[in-house]
């Protein structure tokens, strides 16, 4: 076992086994996200907030966009089922002591934005010595790089003044989803021969 | 996130403390029984930089203990709210697991801040003090540095705030032989620090009261440590301590910047050494005097010269005593 991804082949690039399984819980999480945050919006903005919104969708997007073409993909028959898992988790939860549909909602999709957001850190399995001329190590940066700016809308939201008479249960909600995302990405990794320093 | 720094750490070395449902990284060093530093780590921080001077201390008998605040290292990192309050109380947790010995508390920058609210919280459980690179309230110019490096951290994330803080914390002389490989002086710091972590520590000053009010409550003997070019906290944050602390003398450290335990390691560990023995020995008279610290360890205290004004930077006679 490994902290960082490797070995790497001898021209430096991750391998394709690695790159794919990494890829497709990429795939899969900002995918959720772009597809919920396109049922988020609506046909004609009425409130400033709504252009955040389209900037995640379009953001969340391209990030899926970006690893399609960037990744060495690979037959991988054991992803079936780790999909399947993938996605029932990005469904949304129930949030206790929030009785109001649509904040609940909310809360959950700024939830699991921030877990994934905050909580997945591709780049720092790159190992030093990766090559700077792999798309997919490119990739993995620009990712990293674009989820710590996406991730302010989160916390502006979870830490704003609407939220703070629920400020126990969001807290609650935030930190369940953060297991439960570091839960499948720590799995993951695992399975590629990396294990995360707990 | 937690990341793998190196290969596999050995869990079985690394002990846990709990603070609610968070854990708290946590390491003791030295012999049971001795009398014990605890060092605090500023913002950016990671306990293993300490290592230098657990090696120094322990090697004067001293017992080391060292931890990753909450938010940190590999410490559990609270997804939304850190609150000050939370490090003190993790603080005490971990004096409390000292047993009854001389306990000797220093903390860098942030942590000097932690370290300065438990004192006046717990202080009778203290033997002495030593805040570093310190402050008890957030002046105009700080308030708008942390301002402008929270935004960097938003917008470049950990690695621009790194590049902020290196040139303004370290000297031309420590920075000089580096400058080709920065990035891996970077890349510890930049993999156990996330961003949404470090924010909510940054943001942790948004609703701050000021201690200075509270400091004339600190009773134990109090040794401030402040860089001669420290302009992040510059003499006169250091100067409110030094004022309103009873038992407390000001020390500066000649040529040294904010983060100075890191680039003068042997100095500090010997000055947080001999003021620990001194105030054992009976021999520390703190009485508000400004000391200016030896280049070197082991060598001697100079007085401030009398009747100069130690907040210049020019020679200029103080014209009111305090």
């Amino acid at each position: 076992m490994n902290a960082f991804l490797g070995p790497l082949e001898t021209d430096g690039r991750v391998q394709p086994r690695q790159q794919t399984r990494v890829a497709a819980f990429l795939v899969s999480a900002h995918g959720a996200l772009a597809r919920q945050f396109a049922v988020a919006l609506p046909a004609k903005f009425d409130a400033a907030w709504q252009v955040e919104l389209n900037a995640q969708f379009y953001r969340e997007s391209e990030i899926v966009s970006l690893l399609a073409r960037a990744t060495a993909w690979v037959p991988d028959f054991a992803l079936t089922h780790m999909v399947a898992s993938w996605e029932m988790a990005w469904l949304p939860a129930p949030v206790e002591d929030i009785a109001d549909p649509a904040r609940a909602q909310a809360i959950h999709l700024a939830t699991l934005a921030h877990a994934i957001h905050a909580g997945i850190r591709p780049a720092a399995l790159l190992p030093t010595e990766a090559s700077q001329n792999d798309p997919f190590v490119m990739a993995l940066r620009r990712i990293e790089f674009e989820s710590s700016r996406l991730l302010q809308a989160q916390i502006l939201f979870l830490k704003g003044p609407d939220l703070l008479p629920f400020r126990d249960a969001v807290s609650a909600a935030l930190e369940r989803r953060h297991a439960e995302v570091r839960r499948l990405w720590n799995e993951t990794l695992e399975s590629i021969g990396i294990v995360q320093r707990e | 996130m937690r990341i793998a720094a190196i290969i596999i750490w050995p869990v079985t070395a690394m002990p846990f403390l709990s603070h609610g449902s968070y854990r708290i990284r946590y390491e003791l060093d030295g012999p049971p029984g001795a009398p014990t530093y605890v060092l605090v780590n500023g913002l950016t921080q990671y306990s293993e930089l300490w290592g230098s001077y657990r090696d120094a201390l322990t090697t004067r008998h001293f017992r080391v203990a060292t931890f990753d605040l909450l938010g940190q290292g590999i410490s559990d990192k609270p997804a939304l709210f850190i609150d000050q309050d939370d490090h003190t109380a993790v603080l005490h947790r971990l004096i409390g697991e000292l047993g009854d010995g001389p306990v000797f508390l220093s903390g860098i920058s942030f942590g000097g801040l932690i370290a300065l609210r438990y004192a006046i919280e717990h202080g009778a459980r203290l033997s002495g003090l030593v805040p570093m690179s310190c402050f008890a309230e957030l002046s105009p110019q700080l308030l708008l540095i942390g301002n402008a490096l929270r935004t960097g951290l938003i917008l470049g994330g950990t690695g621009y705030l790194q590049d902020l803080l290196l040139p303004m914390n370290l000297s031309d002389q420590w920075l000089k032989p580096l400058l080709d490989k920065l990035d891996s002086v970077k890349r510890q710091g930049w993999l156990v620090n996330d961003v949404y972590a470090l924010q909510n520590l940054m943001e942790s000053f948004l609703d701050f009261k000021p201690l200075t009010p509270l400091l004339s409550s600190i009773t134990v003997p109090t040794m401030i440590l402040n860089g001669e070019f420290d302009f992040l906290t510059p003499r006169a944050l250091h100067e409110t301590l030094r004022v309103e602390i009873p038992d407390s003398a000001l020390v500066i450290i000649p040529k040294a910047y904010h983060a100075f335990t890191l680039e003068k390691a042997a100095l500090t560990a010997d000055l947080l050494a001999r003021f620990a023995e001194d105030v054992m020995a009976g021999r520390w008279k703190g009485n508000k005097q400004v000391l200016i610290a030896p280049d070197d360890a082991g060598g001697d205290y100079s007085p401030f010269p009398a009747g100069y004004d130690h907040l210049r930077a020019i020679p200029v006679r103080r014209t009111a005593t305090t």
